[in-house]
This record gives structure tokens, sequence and C-alpha cells, in this order.
């Protein structure tokens, strides 16, 4: 029989800007490596798991529309839900983890490579203005908003810097780099990592 | 316009589709009203009185009641739901209120969206 490739024993976080196109470079990926993505249903299962479901929409609703405040009690008990459902999965490996700080959480596990994904804030605009069809000063706001909540939760949750390099394995900067070339130097990098 | 178009129910209030809207922009699974509780019955067991949320999100697993009524007339509601506390302890329901929806909405580019909330002050109690 022969062997399980080790690649599948390692798994990726990726914290995204908005507008850096992460999230299809992640499926890029995942596809490459026949990797799983984990995203929302992670921040369903903590809430659940937590017994405040509602905390899955405060953590969803990143531009603040649905106006939901949990509490430090609430949130405590959601942040430690999350922190064993993402061990549990960095564990099992073969998964993309996207968001929710993973790089922090997972900073200490030796199979787990981590990425950040980023491009110019103008550009991030543009790619948000023209993909949702909306008005230039209404990506800017989204663009900004989403910024400011990442940072926030990062900073306030894991007294962490998103921004900070020294957190990632390999920062990408798609404003020349294609999806499928950061697709691509990803796949290298961990199988750079594995061997 | 970015909020994707998808065939929604009838819903009793404007706000509730709005909500609905956002709820698909964020990629949230939703059912309209897709059970009731009883919570008060007569002697020969007949309902007298029951709750229906608006919302259920599967994967949450969370029922959600909207109201846009002042806090003065919230009363009847706050009572419901302390009632479906103590009936149906596994259950759970979120009272959510709409504050600044509108002004978020335009601010973030979603102006069609925005203009449908008609800027009514109370929602009759469901």
């Amino acid at each position: 029989m022969d062997e399980p490739d080790p690649i599948h024993r390692w798994s990726i976080t990726l914290s995204r800007a908005m507008g850096s196109l992460g999230e299809e470079i992640a499926v890029l990926v995942a596809g490459q490596l026949n990797y799983r993505i984990v995203r929302q249903e992670l921040i369903n299962m903590a809430a659940r798991q937590s017994g405040h479901p509602e905390v899955a929409l405060a953590e969803i609703d990143d531009l603040g529309l649905l106006n939901i405040s949990p509490g430090p009690q609430v949130t405590r008990a959601y942040q430690h839900a999350l922190a064993q459902l993402m061990l549990a999965e960095a564990e099992h490996g073969g998964c993309i983890i996207i968001g929710r700080a993973g790089q922090v959480i997972l900073r200490t596990s030796p199979t787990t490579l981590h990425l950040r994904v980023t491009a110019p804030f103008d550009l991030r605009v543009e790619r948000i203005a023209e993909r949702m069809g909306i008005a230039h000063a209404a990506a800017q706001e989204r663009v900004k908003a989403t910024d400011h909540n990442r940072q926030y939760y990062v900073r306030r949750y894991y007294h962490s810097h998103w921004d900070d390099p020294n957190q990632y394995d390999l920062v990408l900067n798609t404003a020349r780099l294609g999806t499928r070339q950061a697709a691509d130097m990803i796949g290298a990098a961990l199988r750079a990592r594995v061997r | 316009m970015s909020l994707p178009e998808k065939t929604h129910p009838q819903f009793s209030h404007p706000v509730e589709e709005e909500f609905a809207r956002i709820l698909d922009y964020y990629g949230i699974e939703w059912e309209y009203e897709p059970r009731t509780f009883p919570l008060q019955w007569d002697e020969q067991g007949n309902v007298t009185e029951a709750f229906t949320p608006d919302f259920y999100f599967p994967q949450q697993e969370l029922y959600v009641e909207l109201t846009t009524l002042r806090p003065s007339l919230t009363t009847h509601k706050n009572r419901k739901l302390r009632r479906m506390q103590e009936l149906y302890p596994d259950i759970h329901v979120k009272l959510f209120k709409r504050r600044e929806m509108r002004n978020l909405m335009v601010k973030y580019g979603l102006q069609q969206a925005a203009a449908r909330i008609q800027g009514t002050d109370a929602q009759e109690n469901s």
C-alpha cells in the first residue's frame, strides 16, 4: 500500500486583506494540494459549542450591519471553543484555515504554514468596486471597515498585530503577482517545509 | 448593487426583507418562519398562544426575532421570549433591534437595499 503523502499531515493558515485575492488563492491552493478550506463552519461550530450561537453572526458581520455586540464572558467562551476546534483541524491536517487569527492560535504548531496575502489599499479598493459593482467611495469604506475590524480582532483577542510579517512564513503582495503564481509559490513553500 | 438577487418568501414587513438581503450578502443560510412554538394551552389542550420567530439559521441553530418597536412597546414580545425560554430551554432565540441599518447600508454601497427600508419606526407586533 502507498504511504500517504506527508503534505496531508500539514495545514495552512491564511490571513488576507479584503480585495487582496486571498480567498481566490486559497481555492487554487486547496485544489492543487487536495486540501479542504475551513472558513465559516469553524465560526458556526465554535459559537454553537460555546452555547451562544449569535456570536457567529457577530463574527461574520464584518461591516457591522447587524449590530451585535456579545459581552466579554460570551466572547471568551467563543474564543476558547474556536481555538480548540482550530487545533483539532490543524492536527487532522490537509486544510487551509482562513482568518480567525489562525497564525496566532497555531503559531507553535510544527506542521502549519502561515501565510499572509495583501496588496496596496488603492488597488484593493479598485478590485472591490469592480467586483461588487459599487462606487469607489463605498468600496473604500468597505475595505477600511473590514481592515479595521480584522486588525482590531487580532489585537484585542490575541494582543498581536495583524500585519506583523514575523507571524508568517510567507507574505505575498498580489499587486503584480497573479493568483496562479501565488498559489504555485505557496505549494512550493509548503513542499520545501515538509521535506 | 451587490446584494445577490434571490427568490424570497412573502415577508410580513419590509425590514424582514432587508434583513434577509443582508444575510444573503454574508452568505448566511436562513429560513423564514419555519416553526411555531405553542406557549399556552386551554383546559382542552388547544393552543391559545404561540410564538413564531421570524428567521431560523440552521448552521448556527439559532432563531431570530426582529423588532423595530420602541422599547416601551416591547413588553409583550419580551414576555413571549421569556416564556419560550422556560418551555424550550434548548432553543436559542435572539431578539434583534433595527438601528442605523439604513445609514450603514448607504455607507457601504448597498443603496438599493437601503432605499427599500421604509423608514417606519414601529413594526406591528408579530
